[in-house]
């Protein structure tokens, strides 16, 4: 079966919600555009089942309603991960028209009444949170990106980038039902695949009951470090407190409604051990209610029993924005957050940014462009302005400033390398294979190294041996074996959990002080040390390993 | 099984194998008869989509024992 062959000027790689942002942009900026996702860009990525949340300072309410109160929020719960610089351009200079386009596609962020309803939690000065309904968030953002003419493949992975003397020129990848190549050659290319799941024991049991996509696979982070990208925020490990049995998002309502955390004992210990209490950064959050499970005092529960009835109604109404089926849930285990605290526990870990405000991955600059030219990247796949907000906002300026880099180039870029019989051959070995291993033993593996050494207590010779681990479990990569094509993506996607997984600890290795713990908790170097790491770890790859070093973030208020 | 088709209501249209964002529900049987199963049923994430985008609502969202009495 021969390959199908594009050209473009703009290639999305994922489209989730930072993805569809950027498609949108790009067609508007007058760009031809293609977007590869896994799944169908109606409903794929993190949001595709809905969403109820947006971060943003509206210039409304008191002094907290500001720029610079927003910046100084961020500065302050993601300090030493993040450019204040990058954050004004992809995220303050795009909201307003950010807010506006999605009322446009149908989306509005604002209540049926026409006003916003805004919570506060995490640390924020005010409450930056506004609740909406995004159910249909994803559905109306498809149809804006197909009405744009965007050229959009449904279920097929991307496998790894067309790069060549420095540039990359595109993408190769493979339909997961017809097992038909895809290469497609673009002046410009913009990773948009999110973040990295399965990476962590679930504390579960299923590697795929996860708080964020679990297809989202760190898929881009990798083909990005193979091209020669930098990446930076690797060494944070993401995790936040979910319902016991399903890792529902959802529960950031319940705190922002004014939901309490309690203990086994009835204490209620965020209150006790934290200035802003339940409110508290999410990182504090989870630091603390791990301390209560390791010092024998779980199980944890949320506690909204004291709530009015006008909140408990609001719940009633928007739980299910976030998560559709969580409302099923809690019926069907028989929760009532009227009359009982509901148990909850910390999730699996992940790769994703440190906060909800500063982000982990392809190292981007205010515009979104990559270290390699020809390449950007955008949403929680880049080392800024991640999450729902960011994505919407990021996601547009980063797909804008690559279709006027596909304009700049007055020549088609330097030829694709060819994809040859033989790279396809190698991308679908482990379906021909007499035996070996399902991808899931290699997972499970990496799964537990990761836990065991690179998880919320870091030391030195923990990550090293974590490292070998890793480095011997990646030797078995190509005696996976699979047994049909959705198979075969998984393996890949194994892959790519495995190589973030390595790039993780070599920055956790690297950065000898912690931040945001239990995010990067160094038992060895437990303070946060700001005159010495108050900065990125910037990450390389140098032959099979990596090459790490420190760049200084400087704030005004230094 | 993550989400239960009643095969009663279901038309056999396929939406809800097109937005699995998992690739867990695909479609069997002879063609015009084509039913979803789940294939993959593990490797649900629970987001609820292939219910919301079915037109007959012959989509249920049932929680396995893992989940529920954990």
């Amino acid at each position: 079966m021969e390959p199908i062959r594009l050209k473009t000027d703009v290639l999305i790689v994922g489209g989730g919600l930072a993805g569809s942002n950027a498609a949108i942009a790009a067609a508007e900026a007058g760009a031809s555009v293609v977007v590869m996702d896994k799944g169908k860009i109606e409903r794929s990525g993190d949001i595709g089942g809905g969403v109820d949340h947006f971060l943003a300072y509206l210039g409304e309410g008191g002094d907290w309603d500001t720029r610079d109160a927003f910046l100084g929020y961020v500065e302050k719960v993601g300090r030493g991960t993040n450019h204040l610089s990058h954050i004004e351009s992809l995220y303050c200079e795009e909201l307003p028209a950010a807010i506006e386009r999605m009322a446009r596609i149908g989306i509005p962020l604002t209540q049926p009444d026409g006003r916003f309803f805004r919570t506060k939690s995490m640390g924020q000065p005010g409450p930056y949170w506004i609740n909406f309904n995004g159910k249909l968030l994803k559905p109306r953002l498809a149809r804006a990106v197909r009405d744009l003419k965007c050229k959009v493949f449904s279920r097929v992975m991307t496998l790894d980038l067309l790069s060549d003397s420095g540039h990359v020129a595109g993408a190769v990848g493979f339909h997961i039902h017809s097992g038909r190549f895809f290469v497609i050659e673009a002046r410009a290319t913009v990773i948009a695949t999110g973040n990295t799941n399965r990476i962590y024991e679930n504390p579960r049991v299923n590697p795929f009951n996860t708080w964020l996509c679990p297809y989202n696979t760190g898929d881009g982070q990798v083909m990005a470090l193979r091209a020669g990208a930098a990446l930076t925020n690797m060494e944070y490990m993401r995790m936040t407190l979910l319902p016991k049995g399903f890792a529902a998002p959802g529960f950031n309502a319940l705190t922002g409604m004014g939901g309490r955390f309690v203990n086994s004992l009835g204490d209620y210990y965020m209150e006790k051990v934290h200035p802003l209490g339940n409110r508290a950064p999410r990182y504090a959050v989870v630091l603390h209610s791990l301390d209560e499970i390791r010092a024998g005092r779980g199980p944890i529960y949320i506690d909204c029993r004291h709530l009015s009835d006008r909140d408990h109604a609001h719940l009633q109404t928007t739980l299910g924005y976030d998560k559709d089926t969580l409302p099923d849930y809690l019926a069907q285990r028989g929760e009532d957050l009227r009359r009982n605290p509901v148990e909850i526990t910390v999730s699996e870990g992940m790769q994703a940014g440190p906060t909800e405000v500063t982000g982990s991955g392809v190292k981007i600059d205010g515009n979104g462009a990559s270290t390699v030219p020809g390449l950007f990247a955008c949403g929680d796949a880049a080392d800024h302005n991640r999450c729902v907000h960011g994505a919407v906002t990021g996601g547009y300026r980063v797909g804008r400033s690559a279709a006027r880099y596909a304009r700049s180039l007055h020549a088609a870029p330097a030829a694709a390398p060819a994809v040859t019989r033989e790279t396809m051959e190698r991308f679908t070995a482990p379906l021909h294979r007499e035996s070996g291993y399902p991808y899931e033993q290699i997972e499970d593996a990496v799964r537990k190294v990761m836990s065991e050494h690179v998880g919320t207590l870091r030391t030195d010779l923990g990550l090293r041996t974590g490292m070998a681990k890793l480095e011997r479990l990646e030797s078995h990569l190509d005696d996976m074996k699979v047994n049909d094509l959705h198979e075969l993506m998984r393996s890949h996607e194994t892959r790519s959990i495995l190589a973030v997984g390595r790039m993780m600890a070599a920055a956790a290795l690297f950065r000898t002080e912690s931040r945001n713990k239990p995010y990067h908790h160094r038992v060895d170097y437990p303070e946060t040390d700001d005159r010495n790491w108050c900065g990125l770890v910037v990450l390389r790859r140098q032959g099979e390993g990596f090459d790490c070093s420190f760049e200084r973030v400087v704030y005004k208020s230094h | 099984m993550p989400v239960s088709f009643d095969y009663e209501r279901c038309d056999g249209c396929g939406e809800c194998s097109a937005v699995c964002p998992g690739d867990v529900i695909y479609m069997r049987g002879e063609p015009g008869r084509k039913r979803p199963f789940n294939r993959y049923a593990d490797e649900c994430w629970h987001c609820g989509s292939c219910r919301q985008d079915c037109p007959q609502t012959a989509i249920k969202v049932v929680f396995p024992p893992d989940m529920l009495c954990i």
